[in-house]
């Protein structure tokens, strides 16, 4: 639901993926994994990020300069991947025993390379667990893999946003639009008066209920060990139930149900939905490819019910093949140090994850820009913010919720049984994997 | 033959008109995205097709963001070889496959036919680790290779020759025409329209090839086109200007190339499916 790109990146990741890492089972095991993380870093080493080259590509040359200043010893080469097919290209890189030995990867992308032995278990490999400390407890178990016994990537930026909604269409129906809704109670109940206010012309939602909108709803997602779905449980039925309502009346778009992330935050720049949840580095998009928009834009908190908000977590992981495991260590704590974080979500709006970043005026004092104002809540809004998205939880399971959800919001079957029935294919996957 | 009535010719071009613009609408849009300057709002409805401030800036935009000149030369590299390997190679196959008598000709054949049928998706792992193996990972010759000879150009040659007289041959034959004379004299210049379809279709599949290069190809300086765009969809900020200018750079030389072949390109279509 969210128009945050990193949502859409963190979708990205396909079934192929994990069928290619497989294949490292068998092929590439031997890749010379022996060498010791503790020694003194040196050799030439890769960096891979994920499609950050075009809008940062001084920033990191920056980066990698002072870094080899430091470490005359080291030179690290860094390559960018399009933000097309990254779990793809991952997964081939993998498999064919050519992954970067520092790579850029979210929870999910690094769950099927870890479970193939591709990762370094950062808290068993002394020279990288030291630094633990360093790092907020949320972000470093945002990278910790269930059932695999510890964090396999040095926490990166963080993100998450605030709720956008577009005070034109509020007046329209004759709403405040100084009122935004807090709650989902509220939410619904603004939803419900927009739908019926313009006859069913203006949807307030661009697109069905995602697996974070279940976790903030407060559904329980998944067991404690990560091993069966559990958002078939009545309160996840209660909020499917609510959409269900708001789709029969016009709440939701009329392309709801095949509406992707990318798709939503368009219909919200056309002016089409009334709500959508975003990023706080959305603003810049509004401003420059919707002025009239960013004219009407309300900002207010994303509305959660267990007071925990959702947030996006990036990583830095290093291969188990990698031939200079010190050197691959010491650049990925590098880029991820306090400064360096610190420095990268000054020219974007993203979030630091090392502790005590967010408690810098930067992040604390509203400058009374727009900017600084989204900034500051939203670093509000990441003190106890969680991953809502279960790792374990593949693009395939995925589109299994979506589908089913779509049924029970067309009537084709009630909440109650599509709910159970996406709960029993996505855990006869989970099984399989 | 009968005019048709007024009413059915109106009704017939007001339904290539839909057709028409459910094609080109959405390219039409693109290329007036393209123009349209930083100010204006481009998500207005109904959307606006003339850009208030037309500007070329977006174009410079593009090659400010990513090397695009480097990258099309990546592409062109990629795909001349592409048409060229596929050229020679898919006319001496078909060649073989419709004239020449061995055994096995009928299997090999079926052989070509079932490899179309394998999508790539569920390969690209295997070629990659091969290219590993071959140590032309990272490399432009790994992004040719594969589509080297594609199965079907092999199959469209095949059914262009099969179809060609077979008593201008056996003439050849008496008057003492070998295999390759009658190859490269006869049956070559017989078939110049499908050669001119496998050029479009192997520099098409080249040219908008993303899976593969993307997957074998590391070092952002050998991208090719295709990949090297998807750069503008940058991770914090869609500037969709950007992005409409990146696309009418990479469709350009398609457009470009179709127009000049365009002539032995619907001779070609033709050709295999008349019985000579």
């Amino acid at each position: 639901m969210p128009i945050s790109p990193l949502s859409r990146r963190a979708a990205a990741a396909v079934p192929l993926l994990a069928s290619a890492v497989l294949l490292t089972a068998c092929g590439s095991g031997g890749g010379s994994g022996d060498d010791d993380a503790s020694g003194r870093p040196e050799g030439g080493i890769t960096f891979q990020t994920w499609n950050l080259r075009s809008n940062f590509k001084d920033y990191f040359e920056g980066l990698i300069g002072e870094f080899e200043k430091q470490n005359p010893d080291v030179k690290v080469k860094w390559l960018d991947q399009p933000a097309d097919n990254y779990a793809e290209k991952l997964g081939a890189d993998a498999g064919a025993g050519t992954l970067p030995d520092v790579v850029n990867v979210s929870p999910d992308l690094s769950y099927p390379l870890a479970k193939a032995g591709t990762l370094l278990n950062l808290d068993r490999e002394k020279a990288a667990a030291r630094y633990k400390d360093e790092y907020t407890p949320e972000a470093w178990q945002g990278n910790t893999l269930p059932g695999l016994d510890g964090a396999y990537a040095f926490p990166w930026y963080l993100n998450t946003g605030p709720l956008f909604y577009n005070k034109a269409l509020f007046r329209q129906a004759g709403l405040d639009p100084e009122k935004p809704p807090k709650t989902y109670d509220e939410l619904f109940a603004t939803a419900t008066a927009l739908a019926r206010k313009s006859g069913g012309k203006t949807a307030t939602l661009a697109g069905t209920p995602s697996i974070e909108d279940f976790g903030r709803y407060g559904v329980r997602l998944m067991n404690a060990d990560a091993t069966k779905f559990t958002y078939n449980e009545p309160r996840g039925v209660e909020l499917l139930g609510k959409y269900k309502e708001l789709y029969g009346i016009g709440g939701l778009d009329t392309q709801a149900l095949t509406n992707t992330a990318d798709t939503s935050g368009q219909k919200f720049l056309e002016q089409k939905v009334a709500i959508n949840p975003g990023s706080a580095h959305d603003l810049d998009t509004f401003k420059k490819n919707a002025p009239a928009l960013y004219k009407e834009l309300g900002i207010t908190d994303a509305p959660n019910n267990n007071g925990k908000p959702n947030m996006y977590v990036m990583g830095l992981a290093v291969s188990k093949q990698s031939r200079h495991k010190a050197a691959a260590v010491a650049f990925a704590h590098f880029v991820t140090d306090r400064g360096n974080q610190e420095g990268f979500a000054h020219k974007v709006a993203v979030f630091p994850s090392t502790k005590g970043s967010l408690d810098d005026a930067y992040w604390t004092k509203d400058d009374g820009t727009d900017e600084g104002r989204v900034r500051v809540a939203s670093a509000k809004i990441l003190k106890g913010a969680v991953n809502y998205t279960p790792v374990v939880m593949s693009e395939e399971m995925k589109v299994i919720l979506k589908n089913e959800v779509a049924k029970a919001l067309q009537g084709k079957k009630s909440p109650e049984q599509a709910l159970d029935d996406a709960v029993a294919q996505s855990d006869k996957l989970l099984g399989q994997g | 033959m009968t005019r048709a009535p007024g009413w059915e010719k109106a009704l017939r071009y007001l339904l290539m008109l839909v057709v028409l613009g459910v094609t080109v609408g959405p390219f039409l849009w693109q290329l007036s995205t393209s123009f349209k300057g930083a100010s204006e709002d481009i998500y207005t409805y109904p959307p606006g097709f003339l850009p208030e401030h037309p500007t070329l800036g977006n174009y410079s935009g593009v090659a400010r963001v990513v090397p695009v000149w480097d990258y099309a030369l990546n592409s062109l590299k990629v795909a001349l070889a592409s048409v060229a390997t596929n050229l020679v190679g898919a006319s001496l196959a078909g060649y073989a496959l419709a004239r020449l008598r061995f055994r096995g000709r009928r299997v090999a054949v079926l052989a070509f036919v079932v490899a179309l049928l394998v999508p790539l998706e569920s390969i690209v792992i295997a070629q990659f680790t091969m290219m590993r193996d071959l140590r032309l990972n990272n490399t432009l010759v790994a992004v040719v290779l594969p589509g080297a000879v594609g199965a079907l150009n092999v199959l469209l040659m095949r059914n262009a020759f099969a179809n060609l007289p077979f008593e201008v041959e056996e003439a050849a034959v008496i008057d003492g025409a070998n295999v390759w004379q009658r190859f490269l004299r006869i049956a070559l210049p017989s078939v110049r329209g499908t050669l001119a379809v496998v050029a479009i279709f192997s520099f098409m599949g080249a040219w908008d090839d993303f899976l593969w290069p993307l997957i074998v190809l590391s070092d952002p300086d050998r991208f090719t086109l295709t990949v090297g765009l998807n750069y503008l969809h940058g991770t914090f900020q869609q500037n969709p200007r950007l992005v409409a200018a990146g696309t009418i750079i990479a469709v350009a030389p398609l457009v470009v190339m179709f127009a000049c072949l365009q002539r032995y390109f619907f001779r070609g279509v033709g050709e295999g499916a008349v019985k000579g």
